[in-house]
């Protein structure tokens, strides 16, 4: 009898799933895998991952032991893309390069996103004169010339190393994230489903996290995919400039640094081209997975 | 419309205010100041002594609010103090740099519209066409490239490789065109172009959405059926509504480009605000970090302030508001 019962169950639970269909997150993956660009972007982008973190299997020079009879070679069978003055294996530094730039880009942009929820979140949730006030700041922060702002808080954080560099261009980039927040949560907090948890008095907390939270994500999800490819360029810009993680540490940037000077670009073209390379491939790749996450997301954003 | 533009300046100011007190806090938290390193120069005989008197005659020695409300004061009265590393007025400096800059970000502003707007119009005439399609992906590509990185190739390929136009500054110091017209626009043409494409290809796309956005509005149909010619259409009636939100977009970017511009003077030596701001900041220029900061500010407040102007003289609504 007992049996007979948890039999009837399971088969109404196998009956249950074959009607019930796939989820909306299951639908915009679909809508992502089926668009090319997109599946594209992320086999180029784990490739590139793939590379950087596996980085041993492809190189057996390290980007931090110099061959110091080497020096400022070109490429040859030892060094492939060459070595730099302080005898650095380019090739080396371009695969374990990817580590720091990745790292940065990714950790920053959830840093932003991590922040702008809060601020936003908060600015749109309570409204008001709150409201008012938090945006006014947002307002300020985003009219604060951006350049003078990273190199006043590096100075002030003293960036010797990526996790600095990471809070640095955190709590500079946060205030964009923020207002755009704001806005889904001013939007979500008048819809029917947020005005009925509301009247059967659920908790502040609960409204949050419970109903409008995982109604933000896909759009998080977006805006941190779109974000990660702008901090890419904006890390190698900065340590290109000498303004990023220290030249000692391999990064694709810091590499374009050490070649900047009007010498190096002219003749050594084996050793700058690979990063910028690497650099263009990532972002480009990320773009692509941030316009796909989009269409796959809001099918209708695509017209 | 006047009294909305002058609504608008006055709107400025207590944002401009609480930028430079968010500036003068933060430039004083960076850790040294442009003086100490005299502390421990040994070719300087008693350098402390020296120290303590350059803090002194700079006013240094003071509080932090007396320090601001003397500098602020100063500024009302259009004296921007004199720089410590350059020993030259601040203003006298940024008259020299500024200009520079400006020809640049104006340069590479006028580069993006005359080459997007057209591309834009005629990809959204030939929606999906062959040339719509393969430029929408050459648009995601140049997107994609920091405008360092082009810099980079520009460099490489058209000073280097062909030689055809100079790598660096703003003229050339010997030869016989020297600091001639075309000597200058060989200097600009690729720091400019540097600068404009990653922006080109976003107003391409802009272009395009807005310019298909309009096709098929009903006044185009009409004009249409009234029997105007297709060209006429295309920029007496769709043209003209599409640029709208164009030049608003352009002026939000204002103070992007004079950012951007940073980058790209440090990799031409182009003798820019670029320059002027990074060496304020690595010297501790208190007084030319400050003024470096507010000029910045006055730029993207400037080109948003432009933007709600053309959107306030396109939409009535938003006037009144």
């Amino acid at each position: 009898m007992a049996s007979d019962v948890a039999k009837m169950k399971g088969e109404i639970t196998k009956a249950h799933k074959a009607v019930r269909g796939r989820s909306p997150l299951q639908l915009a993956m679909g809508r992502f895998m089926r668009n090319p660009l997109a599946v594209a972007g992320s086999i180029i982008l784990l490739i590139i991952i793939f590379i950087t973190v596996f980085a041993p299997l492809f190189t057996h020079w390290s980007p931090t032991n110099p061959d110091i009879m080497n020096t400022d070679a070109g490429p040859s069978a030892l060094h492939w893309l060459g070595t730099d003055s302080n005898g650095y294996d380019n090739m080396a530094r371009v695969l374990y390069g990817g580590r720091v730039d990745l790292t940065i880009a990714f950790a920053a942009s959830i840093m932003v996103m991590v922040l702008g929820t809060i601020y936003g979140g908060i600015s749109g949730f309570l409204g008001g004169w709150v409201d008012n006030l938090l945006m006014r700041f947002v307002d300020i922060m985003l009219n604060f010339p951006f350049i003078s702002l990273v190199l006043v808080l590096e100075a002030i954080f003293n960036t010797s190393n990526e996790w600095m560099l990471i809070l640095v261009v955190g709590l500079t980039a946060w205030p964009g994230a923020a207002r755009m927040i704001r806005g889904v949560f001013l939007q979500l907090r008048e819809q029917d489903y947020v005005i009925g948890a509301v009247t059967i008095g659920a908790s502040r907390m609960r409204i949050i996290f419970r109903h409008i939270l995982p109604n933000t994500l896909s759009l998080l999800t977006v805006l941190v995919s779109m974000s990660v490819a702008g901090y890419v360029g904006l890390d190698a810009g900065l340590s290109f400039l000498g303004l990023g993680v220290p030249p000692s540490v391999a990064s694709w940037g810091a590499m374009l640094n050490t070649y900047s000077d009007y010498i190096s670009l002219s003749t050594k073209p084996y050793a700058w081209i690979p990063p910028v390379v690497m650099i263009v491939l990532t972002i480009l790749s990320i773009n692509f997975i941030g316009d796909g996450l989009r269409d796959a997301f809001d099918p209708q954003s695509r017209s | 419309m006047a009294t909305y533009i002058i609504r608008r300046l006055l709107g400025l100011i207590p944002t401009l205010f609480v930028i430079t007190v968010i500036g003068f806090l933060m430039m004083h938290a960076m850790p040294g100041n442009a003086f100490e390193a005299l502390v421990f120069n040994p070719k300087i005989k008693n350098g402390a002594a020296l120290y303590h008197r350059l803090l002194a005659q700079n006013g240094l020695d003071q509080s932090l609010p007396v320090q601001y409300i003397h500098w602020i004061g100063n500024i009302l009265q259009g004296n921007f103090g004199i720089s410590y590393n350059y020993q030259q007025p601040v203003s006298q400096l940024i008259g020299t740099y500024l200009p520079n800059t400006l020809l640049l970000a104006v340069t590479a502003e006028i580069l993006i519209l005359i080459i997007s707007i057209p591309i834009g119009l005629y990809q959204a005439r030939k929606v999906n066409g062959p040339f719509d399609v393969s430029f929408s992906f050459i648009a995601v590509l140049l997107y994609s490239i920091p405008g360092f990185v082009f810099a980079l190739f520009l460099l490489f390929i058209f000073s280097f490789s062909l030689g055809w136009l100079p790598s660096q500054g703003t003229i050339s110091a010997s030869g016989a065109n020297a600091g001639s017209f075309l000597d200058h626009l060989q200097h600009l043409l690729l720091p400019a172009l540097a600068l404009a494409l990653p922006s080109l290809a976003g107003y391409t796309r802009l272009t395009r959405g807005y310019t298909l956005q309009i096709i098929v509005a009903d006044f185009v149909r009409t004009a249409k059926a009234k029997g105007l010619g297709s060209k006429r259409i295309m920029f007496r009636h769709i043209f003209r509504n599409a640029i709208i939100p164009l030049v608003t977009q352009f002026g939000f970017d204002i103070g992007g480009l004079f950012g951007g511009a940073i980058l790209i003077e440090q990799i031409f030596t182009w003798p820019g605000m670029g320059e002027l701001s990074l060496n304020a900041t690595l010297n501790r220029d208190y007084p030319l970090i400050l003024a470096t900061t507010l000029l910045f500010a006055v730029m993207v407040l400037i080109g948003n302030l432009i933007a709600d102007i053309l959107l306030a003289a396109s939409d009535p609504r938003i006037r009144l508001n």
